[in-house]
Formats: structure tokens, C-alpha cells, sequence
């Protein structure tokens, strides 16, 4: 888990295209979206590209997405009970 | 002149529900649900999404399917009619963008296949066909196009510049849509359901609807557009403003362009998508705005799908059916009222006399219109003339070249140096938040970088509050990386950040929403000549109106498709692009230049450089206005240019300055937006600089530039001391 949200901090930095933001900046446990990264819809829609197609999940759904993508861990531990690579 | 309402003498239709009004009319009677999974294009999805698609017998790649679609349309509209258009407006996103893909998909990369890729060469394709000679204006506002294309028209009429023009919309389905949208996560699988309150999202369509407007009556009994309004959320690239600010913006001033009030109203066509957002800030704003009295609403994009670009021109003729054969159609595919919603739909097509109808059409970038068509004969109303007008004086301005921003282009063009290039991205985004230009590729830095420098130093009062932009081609890199990672994940993995950032208006919609512009926001794009179609629509939008409105036009270079796009880039000596803009605003101010647009017309025409000189006053005219000339010469038109130019000379016996601009700014669609620019610069000094006519400076002694577009059209801008 620990290494799936230091990847995942890694991706996002990148996909995203965030100015002034290290990978190391973005909290487990806070808002992921609207906060101070500056994260918002179009990212999310960004990131579930790159989950579906690096991790093999799908996040379809506005419902499902303002749950999973609440935070960095509660993203990363979605992503574990759904891929069908990650070791549980 | 007459203001208020145009009469609709001809109309033309073709979308998911068939061809022609019959059809059109059989299939609303019915309530049919036109959503199949009918595609023009394969698709490698596990599961199909159900599109609005039309059957057309010839499925070929040439001319692309919005092509003829628009075509369809346009016939059926000028049946019977002699006398072409005096103008077309066509609003479109989608343009040849189908056969672009399929070409890309086969990486096929010869020039000539992509020679109808361009947005405008829709609308051009009308012209030849009908034999217009005048203004050819292509829209491009997402979703609300044909709206917006049909409120300019509208423009065109009530002052004057025309007396019949043929106005709507057109998009076919393309791989950029259907997997754009699906990429946002706006596809209803099961087909939309507006209003419903288990809707998922829209369905995306394709189709045409074409009206041929006059300010005189025709033969039968025919509706009218009363009035039309735009507005601009400028609040999310996507996203409708929550409340529905934006959309009752534009609901307000079509009924004040109309002069009627909501309870004149008795039937409202929806925008109304299928989208969980906009059913729900479209709801909230004709809730919010009509009170307890509202009148039965539906959309029919359950029945046809979402036909983009066509749409707002699409419902404008089904609005003209529903006074014309006392219908109001079902909102197809509604089965549950969405209380979040409060809005009971019309869920059975109703059969009853209709006088007045309200049709709204929002767009990606918060671009909002409303029109009003109505059986209601309106009295005519007296306009001020155009002499008592003020002119739109130029309140600020930028440019940018190869050179760099405004101060360098105008030291290297002056001292007669090339200006052409592409500028390096960090240059180009110099004053630009990092944050606000993450997930911004070239195109529309260049807007931004333009908009923000334009503004610099001006007054909160003088601010934009509209927007007119114009571009060639559009965000050509978002485009590019969108298909190009389309075709390499075998459609499964497309950017939705591309998708957004590649619709035309995305550059006009980001300028909006930095500068916080909620007025009309439209985006033009006819090859070399969009900043004159944007700086038409500017002066048809400031009419009635002293806001100030932002005038731009830039292009960008993209390496693999600019040379493959735009003949003229094949044939420059080096890449360059740019762009340049104007901020303007109507009234008297002494000292300051003014800035118009005197003719836009066709380039073919034997006597086309005649009327020309002839809208300048002449050879007296040409030599009492104007010191100087900026001719455009595209390298892909120069032998048809030059031939142009030299009867241009000859017939105004014109002896001032002369200036071939492109040789300096280099070759890209925006080029005279730069030229216009410049030109005002020369202005500011009072003469011509020496080294542009190979001596000492020219004095303008008071008069002013004359910007010159020759090849396929004829245009001509002036800038001259007010």
C-alpha cells in the first residue's frame, strides 16, 4: 500500500502537469480534490484514465469517483481491492 | 433600417429523426427515439454507446460527412430560390474532422486528402454551391454554434449588411466527439434521458439544420426569430455555472432583444442534454426565472441525440414547426421526475396552437445563447443610423510573432526585419501564471498571453466584457496529442484534458474566465480571414451595447499538421505563427483610433477588387482615409493576390505606402491580427516607418491603415484616427 501511494503520488505530479508541487507534498489523508494542490473535475477525469489503464480499474461513475478520489489513501486503497495485479 | 425581427422564408433539416420537415415533424408526432449504435467510424469499445446518427446513401470520404450533412440542409432551404444568399453564417466544431481522423489513422500524409479539414470550408462549400458572394462566417461555440450562428445572421439583417442570409449549423459524428465525451464521463450508456432523474449524460449526434433569414416576409404565412441572446459563464471549461447564471443571462436578453416577457412565452425548447450538470443549472435557471408560471418545457435530445454544433439551429426549425403545425414535442426517453430537478417535462407530444417559443443552447466554455421564434409580427422599430454610431475605438492591444510580444514584434517589423518564428513556450507564457497554464498546450497560451498584455493598464471600467476570437485551425496540439493517443491505445485510453482543450472556442472560453468576461463570447474561424470574421461579430455584438469586447485572432504552429493543414505554411520559407488583439470599445474619444471592418467578400468574383474600392469610397475616399496599406498576400493565393492587388492599385489609384506584411510575420492564419496591430502602432507614431518602404518614414498627416485580405476573399479593415 505504501508503495502503491508513493507511485501514485509520482503519477499524479506528472499527468497533472502541477506547478511547484513535489510528489512529497501531497498528504495521504487530505483533500485530494479542491484543496490546495488545486486538483479539480478535469484532473479527476485525467486520473481515471491513468488508473484504468495503468492498473486495469475502472471508476465510471461521478458517485463512485467523489468516493474514491476523497483522498490519496482512500484512491490507493481502492485500487488495491479492484486491480487484478496488485497483491492484497 | 428595420431592428426586431427576420423572418425564416426557407428551412432545411436532417438529423437522427430523417430528412426534411416531414420527416422531422412524423418522428416528433410519434415521440421516436432516435438513438441507435449506427456508427460512421469503427469502434473498439466492449460495449457500444447509442449515437443520434443520419443515414446518408453515400458514405465516401469526400466532401467529409458535416460536409454534406450541411449541404442537405442548405438545399432544402434554398428550394425554390433564385437569388443566392447575400450571406451564410454556419456554426460548426466538427468540420472535416472525420475524414482527418481516418487519413491520421492510416497515416496517410498527403496534403491534398486534408484539403477539407478546416471548420470554414463547410460554410465555403454553401457559398460555391449557391453562388454567395458575400460574407462566409463560420461559428464555432461548441454546443451553442448554430444559436450563435443564427443571432449574427440576425445582426447581419437588422443593420443592414445584408438583406438575405442563409444561417445554421452542422456536425457529423467523428471519433473526436464520441470519444471526447466518453472521456468526460458525459455518455449516457443507456441513451439520453434529460430531465430524467437517472440520467447519465448525453447522447452525442450529428446533423444540419439550415434557415434562410430576410427582413421581408415571404410567401406564406412563415415564424420569425424575434429575438436571440448570448452570454458567457465564465466559470468552468466544462462545467455549466451551478445556478444557471450564465444560461439566464442569455435567456434575459433574448427576451430583451425580443421586447416580449416570460409569460409571452408558451412553449420552452431545452437545452436540456441528458447531463447530470446542465439539466440540473438549466432547471434551476428558467425555474429561477420564469416563477411559478412555467410554461411546458422539453428537449428533444432524447429523441435526436446531441447534435452539437446543429443543435441550436436543429431546434430553431423545430421551433418554427411547432408554431407553424401546433406541436410541442415530448422530452423522449423521461420516465422519472428528478425532484432535484423540480421540473415535470412534457412527456407526450401535445397537439396544440403555439405562438411564441424559447429555445436555449449552452456550450462547453460556458458559452450560452437563447433565441425566440414567434408567429407574432413585430412592428418595426427605427435604429440609430449608422452615422450617429460611434465607431469601436481601440481602448488597448498586443501582439505576438517569432519576435516575441508587442514591444519586439513591433521593433523588428519597423526596422523592416522578419518578425517570423515560434516563439519558445516560456516566452510566450511570460506574465502567465504557472498554475493557470498547466494544462494549457500552445493555442491557447498565445490567447491568454494576448488577452492579459491587451489589458495591462486598463481600467476596470474599460475590461472586456465580451470576447470575439479567431482561429485558422484551432488547438491544433491538443488535437494532434488527442488522436494521436486515440490510435495508440486502440481508443481506450483518450485524454479528456485534449478533448477539452481541442474545441475552437476553448482558447475564448479561457480568456473569459481570466478576465471574468460573462458577456457574449463567440469564436470565428475561416482560414486567413478570422480576425475579420471576428472583428464582424464584435461589431454586430456592440450594436446596441458600449461593453467592452476583446477582438482577437491567432493561429499556432504545429509541426505535423500545420504543413499539412494550411497551403500556405507548406509554401513559408520557416514555421511562425501568432496572434494579435484589440481591445475595443464603442464611443466617441477624441485622440484614440478607431477600428472597422469595410468589406468582406469573395475573392472569385470578376469585379470583386470593384466592390472593394467601391466600399471605400472610391479613389477620393481611398486617398482622403488612408496613408498607408498592409496587404495579406497568402503564400498559397499570392499569384490570385498579386492579380488582385495590382487591380486594387489601379482602380484606387491609390500612391501611399504599401506593405506585403506576411513576408515579415511569416505565414499562419492569424497574421492579420498581427497586421491590425501594427497598424495601429503606426498610427500611434504618425507615419510608416522608413525601412518598410525602403527610404525615410512616410508621414500618415492624420490619415489612417488600411489592413488588405486578398486570395479566396476580399477583406478590408480600416484603422484611422477618430
Amino acid at each position: 500500500m505504501d508503495q502503491l501511494i508513493a507511485e501514485l503520488k509520482t503519477k499524479i505530479v506528472d499527468i497533472l502537469n502541477l506547478p511547484d508541487v513535489n510528489p512529497e507534498d501531497i498528504q495521504e489523508d487530505a483533500h485530494l480534490v479542491g484543496g490546495e494542490l488545486g486538483i479539480d473535475s478535469i484532473d479527476v477525469l485525467e486520473m481515471v484514465i491513468m488508473i484504468e489503464k495503468d492498473y486495469g480499474v475502472a471508476i465510471n461513475n461521478k458517485e463512485l469517483g467523489a468516493k474514491v478520489f476523497a483522498t490519496l489513501r482512500t484512491l490507493a486503497a481502492y485500487i488495491q481491492e479492484k486491480a487484478p495485479e496488485l497483491p492484497n | 433600417m428595420t431592428g426586431g425581427a427576420v423572418y425564416i422564408v426557407g428551412m432545411g433539416i436532417v438529423s437522427s429523426l430523417g430528412l426534411g420537415l416531414d420527416e422531422t415533424m412524423d418522428a416528433l408526432i410519434n415521440a421516436r427515439r432516435a438513438l441507435t449504435t449506427a456508427s460512421p467510424f469503427p469502434i473498439a469499445l466492449p460495449r457500444y454507446l447509442p449515437v443520434g446518427a443520419v443515414s446518408l446513401a453515400d458514405a465516401g470520404q469526400s466532401p467529409p460527412r458535416t460536409h454534406r450533412l450541411a449541404r442537405l440542409a442548405a438545399d432544402q432551404a434554398l428550394a425554390g430560390c433564385d437569388i443566392p444568399p447575400d450571406a451564410i453564417v454556419l456554426g460548426t466544431t466538427t468540420g472535416g474532422i472525420l475524414t482527418t481522423e481516418s487519413l491520421f489513422e492510416q497515416q496517410i500524409d498527403d496534403p491534398k486528402r486534408y484539403g477539407l479539414h478546416a471548420l470554414g470550408s463547410v460554410a465555403e462549400d454553401l457559398a460555391r454551391r449557391s453562388g454567395c458572394t458575400g460574407p462566409v462566417i463560420t461559428v464555432s461555440t461548441a454546443c451553442s454554434s448554430g444559436a450563435v450562428a443564427i443571432k449574427l445572421a440576425m445582426g447581419m439583417l437588422r443593420c443592414g449588411l445584408a438583406r438575405r442570409v442563409l444561417a445554421g449549423g452542422a456536425d457529423s459524428l467523428c471519433r473526436l466527439t464520441y470519444f471526447g465525451f466518453n472521456a468526460l464521463q458525459l455518455i449516457d450508456p443507456d441513451g439520453a434521458r434529460p430531465l430524467d432523474r437517472d440520467r447519465r449524460g448525453m447522447s452525442v449526434a450529428e446533423g444540419s439544420a439550415m434557415l434562410l433569414l430576410s427582413l421581408a416576409p415571404g410567401d406564406a404565412a412563415c415564424p420569425q426569430i424575434i429575438g436571440a441572446g448570448l452570454s458567457c459563464d465564465a466559470y468552468h471549461a466544462t462545467t455549466p455555472h451551478p445556478e444557471g447564471a450564465g444560461a439566464m443571462a442569455a435567456m434575459r436578453a433574448a427576451l430583451d432583444d425580443a421586447g416580449i416577457s416570460v409569460s409571452d412565452i408558451d412553449y420552452i425548447n431545452l437545452h436540456g442534454t441528458g447531463t447530470i450538470d446542465n439539466d440540473l443549472s438549466e432547471a434551476r435557471a428558467v425555474k429561477t426565472l420564469f416563477g411559478p408560471g412555467l410554461p411546458p418545457a422539453s428537449s428533444i435530445k432524447g429523441a435526436t441525440g446531441h447534435p452539437l454544433a446543429a443543435a441550436g439551429a436543429i431546434e430553431a426549425v423545430v421551433g418554427a414547426l411547432s408554431i407553424d403545425r401546433g406541436l410541442i414535442p415530448a422530452n423522449v426517453g423521461h420516465r422519472t421526475i428528478d425532484p432535484a430537478l423540480g421540473i415535470a417535462p412534457v412527456t407526450s407530444p401535445l397537439r396544440r396552437s403555439v405562438s411564441t417559443v424559447l429555445s436555449n443552447s449552452f456550450g462547453f466554455g460556458g458559452n450560452n445563447a437563447a433565441m425566440i421564434v414567434s408567429r407574432t409580427a413585430r412592428p418595426l422599430e427605427t435604429s440609430p443610423s449608422a452615422s450617429d454610431r460611434p465607431g469601436l475605438t481601440i481602448v488597448g492591444r498586443a501582439c505576438l510573432t517569432g519576435a516575441g510580444l508587442t514591444d519586439e514584434t513591433r521593433r523588428a517589423f519597423f526596422a523592416g526585419h522578419a518578425c517570423r518564428g515560434v516563439l519558445a513556450g516560456g516566452a510566450l507564457a511570460q506574465g502567465l501564471a504557472p498554475r493557470l497554464i498547466r494544462r494549457l498546450k500552445r493555442l491557447p497560451q498565445m490567447a491568454l498571453s494576448l488577452a492579459v498584455h491587451a489589458c495591462d493598464g486598463v481600467d476596470a471600467e474599460r475590461m472586456p466584457v465580451m470576447v470575439s476570437f479567431g482561429t485558422a485551425w484551432g488547438a491544433l496540439s491538443e488535437t494532434h496529442d488527442f488522436l494521436e493517443r486515440l490510435i495508440e491505445t486502440d481508443q481506450q485510453y483518450p485524454s479528456p484534458t485534449d478533448f477539452i482543450g481541442s474545441v475552437h472556442n476553448a482558447p475564448a472560453g479561457q480568456i473569459a474566465m481570466l478576465l471574468g468576461a460573462k458577456g457574449a463570447n463567440v469564436t470565428t474561424s475561416g482560414g486567413d480571414y478570422s480576425f475579420e470574421q471576428a472583428l464582424l461579430a464584435a461589431d454586430l455584438l456592440t450594436r446596441q451595447t458600449a461593453d467592452p469586447i476583446f477582438v482577437a485572432a491567432a493561429d499556432e504552429h504545429h509541426p505535423v499538421f500545420s504543413p499539412l493543414f494550411d497551403a500556405s505554411v507548406r509554401l513559408a520559407a520557416q514555421p511562425a505563427d501568432g496572434g494579435g488583439g484589440l481591445l475595443l470599445q464603442r464611443r466617441q474619444a477624441k485622440g484614440a483610433s478607431c477600428i472597422a471592418l469595410a468589406h468582406y467578400g469573395s475573392g472569385e468574383p470578376a469585379d470583386g477588387v470593384k466592390t472593394l474600392v467601391q466600399a471605400l469610397g472610391g479613389a477620393a475616399g481611398m486617398d482622403r482615409r488612408f496613408g498607408a496599406v498592409m496587404v495579406g498576400l497568402p503564400a498559397a493565393r499570392r499569384k490570385q493576390a498579386q492579380r488582385q492587388l495590382d487591380s486594387f492599385l489601379e482602380l484606387s489609384r491609390f500612391q501611399g505606402a504599401v506593405i506585403d506584411y506576411r513576408r515579415l510575420t511569416g505565414e499562419f492564419g492569424g497574421a492579420s491580427a498581427v497586421a491590425s496591430v501594427l497598424a495601429t502602432e503606426m498610427l500611434g507614431r504618425g507615419s510608416v516607418p522608413g525601412p518598410l518602404v525602403g527610404g525615410t518614414d512616410q508621414a500618415l498627416n492624420g490619415k489612417g491603415v488600411l489592413v488588405l485580405g486578398l486570395g479566396d476573399f476580399i477583406t478590408a479593415i480600416r484603422i484611422v484616427p477618430s
